[in-house]
């Protein structure tokens, strides 16, 4: 069966890819999938780190299947969904609990005793993000956060105010009306709230920040808390300075407003970096922004790896996603950051302009809400964040509905 | 001999009908059976061994206001694409049909938005209509219509037109082609005899051209609505169904309640009122279409 | 008519077709546009119809060998579906033009009714029968789905052409001693010629686009097709919309040149058969 697998995938790619070698007999082969997120040539590097895995562990063969962002939730759930999923693969965080509660991926807990993987290598919002219901479902392999705040210093020169002002909301919001001006297509801020994952985590910040959560100790909606309230009218107020078409912006338009130097500041996870040092923008880098007084906490984003039950080759799938987090490795194979701390801080302070607010905006980012039925959750937001950016409800009714419907759940 | 031959002739019409049957059966009917047959279960993907709720679901969703909002965008998506589609798709027809110069080229011109991948043209649409950086706005504020961008898929007023406009513009053409070969059918002595009676071009158009262009603007019709209620890759790239789920059509909310949410019990049970609603509407168009002719005898 | 009203109603006819040309030619030109310009100029503001400073790079850059494989394996299935559905469906359509048993009827309406099912329910089951079929991540698996998808409307369209061929000629056929299925294969089918050209570049217009089973049933980066590929250009935090445009180009120029030069045969076929519905 594996042979023939191996042997039809040789086939197929002697034409014009590179020709695979055929596995021995007596060889594991594991299959590992993982996404591509940004323009970085990420399955190459991984190729690379496989090959030194395959040369510590000359008994087990890696096959890596690299799948663009867009389609990776549908293949790996239709895949897994009909037991052929992969060995190991990466999730993002907020399915981590699904696929755990769906009963696909293996529980870790007793595995990784005796192997270097520990929750203190870890971001402590990413470890958390692998935990569900008591145990250990994933190992964390990459991170970012949403938002960092990425300035064009040159529009801010020319209006008169100094970056380092909008570190506070009130900072930010008397920078703002000088910063925008619809007449030459100047806005000052990249917000989002179309139908994705970016309102929800640019509004969770803000909800963070002001000391709120979106789902309390107990697993009840908590964004009709006071704190909560505040950081939606605060989205709403600066929506008035965010390019216009909200309700259908993603974050991709603002980015390349950002670029073309028509807007102030965009808010971006770390990865931002390498495009804007390609482009002709004197930008500088802030952590998110915070009410006077209080520290901005992000949103935390990234993937783990997971291992599937359906694998015959458990030890070695676990050998592999020890050898992809381990500290000399975990920063050559991710798009984003290293999710494994020592390997994180020697790529921030290689890779990354100011480093040490860079990790710690990472350390103290929180995750989002950890349920099997996160992904409902989100919907609900969104559809609160239109409801109130349109003006069809207030906030607080906006708000009070969303409450509902996800109590209701 | 009578029935050597009988039998070699049923031999015929179903020995050539069978391939298509069975494929057919296997990889339609059977997938759209074992739809149905999760949508009576409370499946999902956390719950690998769902209990048999039967029609439960079915309850759920149909108390569920973004259902019947959906059910409404469907039917003004479809309806608003198969209108434009034809009523515009027969007037360029009439047009492309003319004595003109330059007409074989914008024949085959025409064709081109029919060509492209339904995903390309989403794309080039999504960028086309960008508040900041698209061309339409980009044209209306040279021309003065308007002072500042306008978000064509981010106002909720507006959104619905706007994926329509696309999926028209990419529909039409092959309206346009059927159109136009129907009316180099129509028969000429018929519209010279109209003519000899004095009849103006609208008279013509109205007694001779329509009847006889009827039947294929019927099939015509019936295809597009078919087609376009399916139709899933423009409002997926351009909307994903927003904002505030205003171009939320059964195919979209399918993918994003399955794929998106993990939820398949709920897809299943969309897709299978999805294939009734669609039923409904063909059945409605055809009554239509049988008074539309008895008033046309009468 | 005046030769002075002639030449106005001439003149206002000319100014309609410069108004259909401009609605579907400028989309097309702001791809093409885009194509050729640098990323930087791609997000000017204000957008321009016409690049400033055309350049190659999105093609140079777009023409990577995955490319390449993406087209090999488009050919591949749209040639394979092409070949199958065509006498599948000139078979079925024959069957249904000459023959008045009301099971064949039961049959049409089946494959109309087909139609009608929501692929985005089905993906999994499908993929499950796929997957049991073992034939997963093959061409195999796709040129089977495209033929459900094709073959109903091949079927509709070529019935209609069929009944417009006289039955007589068959008839004379047998008369002389002639098989049925020779008679349909001397008689019928080269009557049928521009049915079959018509009906082909509709299906080889379909499949050249699918999308949704390309995505399902493939998984390797060896058997994806153009339209999945487009999604190389797209991550969660960055499109290549230069490259994408230059892409979208170079897909769609094998379909405008089979149109192109097969134009006048589709329009006949469509008259001559579809027509008659």
């Amino acid at each position: 069966m594996i042979s023939r697998k191996t042997l039809s995938v040789a086939v197929l790619s002697a034409g014009t890819m590179l020709a695979a070698p055929v596995a021995h007999a007596e060889q594991i082969v594991l299959k590992f999938w993982d996404n591509q997120q940004t323009e970085s040539g990420l399955s190459v590097f991984q190729q690379e780190a496989v090959k030194r895995f395959e040369e510590e562990n000359p008994d087990i063969k890696v096959e890596v299947t690299t799948i663009p962002y867009p389609e990776y939730q549908q293949r790996l759930l239709t895949a897994v969904q009909a037991g052929n999923g992969p060995d190991v693969s990466t999730v993002d965080q907020i399915w981590n609990a699904a696929f755990a509660e769906a009963g696909a991926i293996l529980s870790l807990d007793d595995m990784i005793e005796g192997t270097s993987i520990s929750g203190d290598a870890f971001f402590p919002g990413a470890w958390e993000s692998a935990n569900y219901n008591g145990n250990l479902w994933g190992v964390p392999f990459n991170v970012d956060v949403w938002f960092f705040a990425f300035v064009n210093k040159d529009l801010f020169e020319e209006a008169g105010v100094d970056p380092a002002t909008i570190s506070t909301w009130e900072g930010l919001e008397a920078a703002a009306p000088k910063l925008t001006d619809p007449a030459t297509g100047r806005y000052a801020i990249g917000l989002t709230g179309n139908k994705s994952e970016y309102p929800v985590v640019m509004t969770n910040s803000l909800i963070y920040s002001n000391g709120g959560t979106v789902l309390d100790e107990n697993g009840k909606c908590a964004l009709t808390q006071p704190e909560a309230i505040e950081a939606l009218e605060y989205y709403k107020r600066m929506a008035e300075y965010a390019p216009a078409g909200i309700l259908n912006a993603p974050n991709e338009p603002m980015r390349e407003l950002f670029l073309n130097g028509t807007l102030a500041i965009e808010l971006w996870p770390a990865l931002e970096q390498p495009a804007l040092e390609k482009s002709e923008i004197d930008w500088d880098v802030y952590a998110g922004f915070a009410p006077e007084g209080k520290t901005a906490v992000g949103t935390f984003g990234g993937w783990n790896l997971v291992v599937y039950k359906g694998t015959e080759h458990q030890e070695a799938a676990l050998k592999f996603v020890e050898f992809m987090t381990r500290e000399d490795v975990n920063g050559d194979v991710v798009d984003l950051i290293p999710a494994n701390v020592n390997a994180a801080s020697t790529f921030l302070q290689e890779n990354r302009a100011k480093p040490d607010m860079m990790l710690e905006h990472l350390n103290n980012a929180k995750p989002r809400p950890l349920s099997t039925q996160y992904l409902q959750v989100s919907e609900i937001q969104q559809n609160m964040v239109q409801n109130f950016l349109s003006g069809s409800a207030s906030v607080s009714d906006a708000a009070a509905a969303a409450c509902a419907a996800i109590d209701g759940l | 001999m009578r029935s050597s031959k009988r039998n070699s002739e049923l031999w015929i019409a179903f020995g050539f009908m069978m391939p298509a049957a069975i494929l057919v059966s296997v990889l339609m009917y059977w997938p759209m059976v074992d739809t149905f047959r999760e949508s009576l279960f409370a499946s999902s993907f956390i719950n690998p061994t769902p209990e048999y709720v039967g029609f439960e679901t079915y309850r759920r969703i149909l108390a569920d206001p973004v259902f019947w909002q959906i059910l409404r965008n469907s039917v003004v998506w479809t309806m608003g694409v198969v209108l434009l589609q034809n009523v515009v798709g027969f007037f360029i027809a009439l047009l492309l049909n003319q004595q003109l110069p330059g007409q074989g080229i914008l024949r085959s011109l025409v064709l081109l938005p029919w060509v492209l991948p339904g995903v390309v043209v989403a794309i080039l649409w999504r960028f086309m209509y960008d508040p900041q950086l698209g061309l339409v706005n980009s044209f209306l504020m040279r021309f003065g219509a308007i002072d500042r961008g306008i978000g064509w898929l981010a106002e909720p007023s507006i959104a619905m037109a706007a994926v329509i406009f696309v999926a028209f513009w990419k529909g039409f053409p092959f309206s346009t082609v059927i159109f136009l070969a129907a009316l180099q059918n129509v028969d000429k002595e018929q519209i010279e005899a109209a003519k000899v009676d004095g009849a103006g071009p609208v008279r013509r158009l109205i007694d001779v051209v329509i009847p006889a262009i009827a039947p294929v603007a019927a099939v015509n019709v019936l295809l597009t609505t078919i087609l376009t209620f399916n139709y899933f890759d423009i409002i997926y790239v351009l909307t994903r169904g927003g904002p505030l789920n205003k171009t939320a059509i059964f195919p979209t909310r399918i993918y994003e309640v399955g794929f998106g949410q993990f939820r398949f019990g709920e897809a299943a049970a969309y897709g299978t009122i999805s294939v009734l609603v669609l039923v409904l509407v063909v059945a409605s168009l055809m009554m239509f279409r049988f008074f539309g002719y008895k008033e046309v005898r009468s | 008519m005046t030769r002075h009203a002639k030449r106005l109603r001439i003149a206002g006819l000319s100014v309609l077709q410069i108004v259909v040309a401009a609605l579907v030619l400028l989309p097309f030109f702001w791809m093409l546009s885009v194509s050729f310009k640098p990323a930087t100029e791609a997000f000017a503001i204000p957008a321009e119809l016409w690049p400033r400073n055309p350049t190659l790079e999105n093609y140079v850059l777009a023409l990577r060998p995955e490319f390449r494989r993406y087209f090999l394996n488009s050919m591949i299935v749209s040639g394979a579906t092409l070949a199958i559905t065509i006498p599948l469906g000139l078979l079925a359509a024959y069957s249904l033009s000459r023959f008045q048993y009301r099971i064949l009827s039961v049959f049409l309406a089946m494959v109309v009714l087909a139609q009608f099912f929501p692929a985005g329910a089905m993906i999994i089951p499908i993929y499950k029968i796929v997957r049991s079929a073992g034939l997963l991540d093959t061409y195999a698996s796709l040129i089977i789905a495209y033929i459900t998808v094709t073959l109903p409307v091949a079927i509709w369209m070529m019935r209609g052409f069929l009944m417009r061929v006289p039955r007589t000629l068959e008839e004379a056929a047998a008369i002389d001693g002639a098989s049925p299925l020779r008679a349909f294969v001397d008689i019928v089918i080269p009557l049928a010629r521009p049915g079959i050209v018509a009906t082909s570049v509709f299906v080889l217009i379909v499949t050249w686009q699918e999308f949704l089973f390309a995505l399902s049933f493939t998984s390797s980066k060896e058997m994806r097709t153009l339209p999945v590929g487009m999604n190389d250009y797209i991550g969660q935090y960055g499109v290549r919309y230069g490259e994408l445009m230059a892409s979208s180009v170079m897909i769609s120029v094998p379909v405008i040149a089979v149109f192109f030069f097969l134009q006048r045969q589709f329009v006949a076929g469509l008259t001559a058969g579809a027509v008659k519905g």
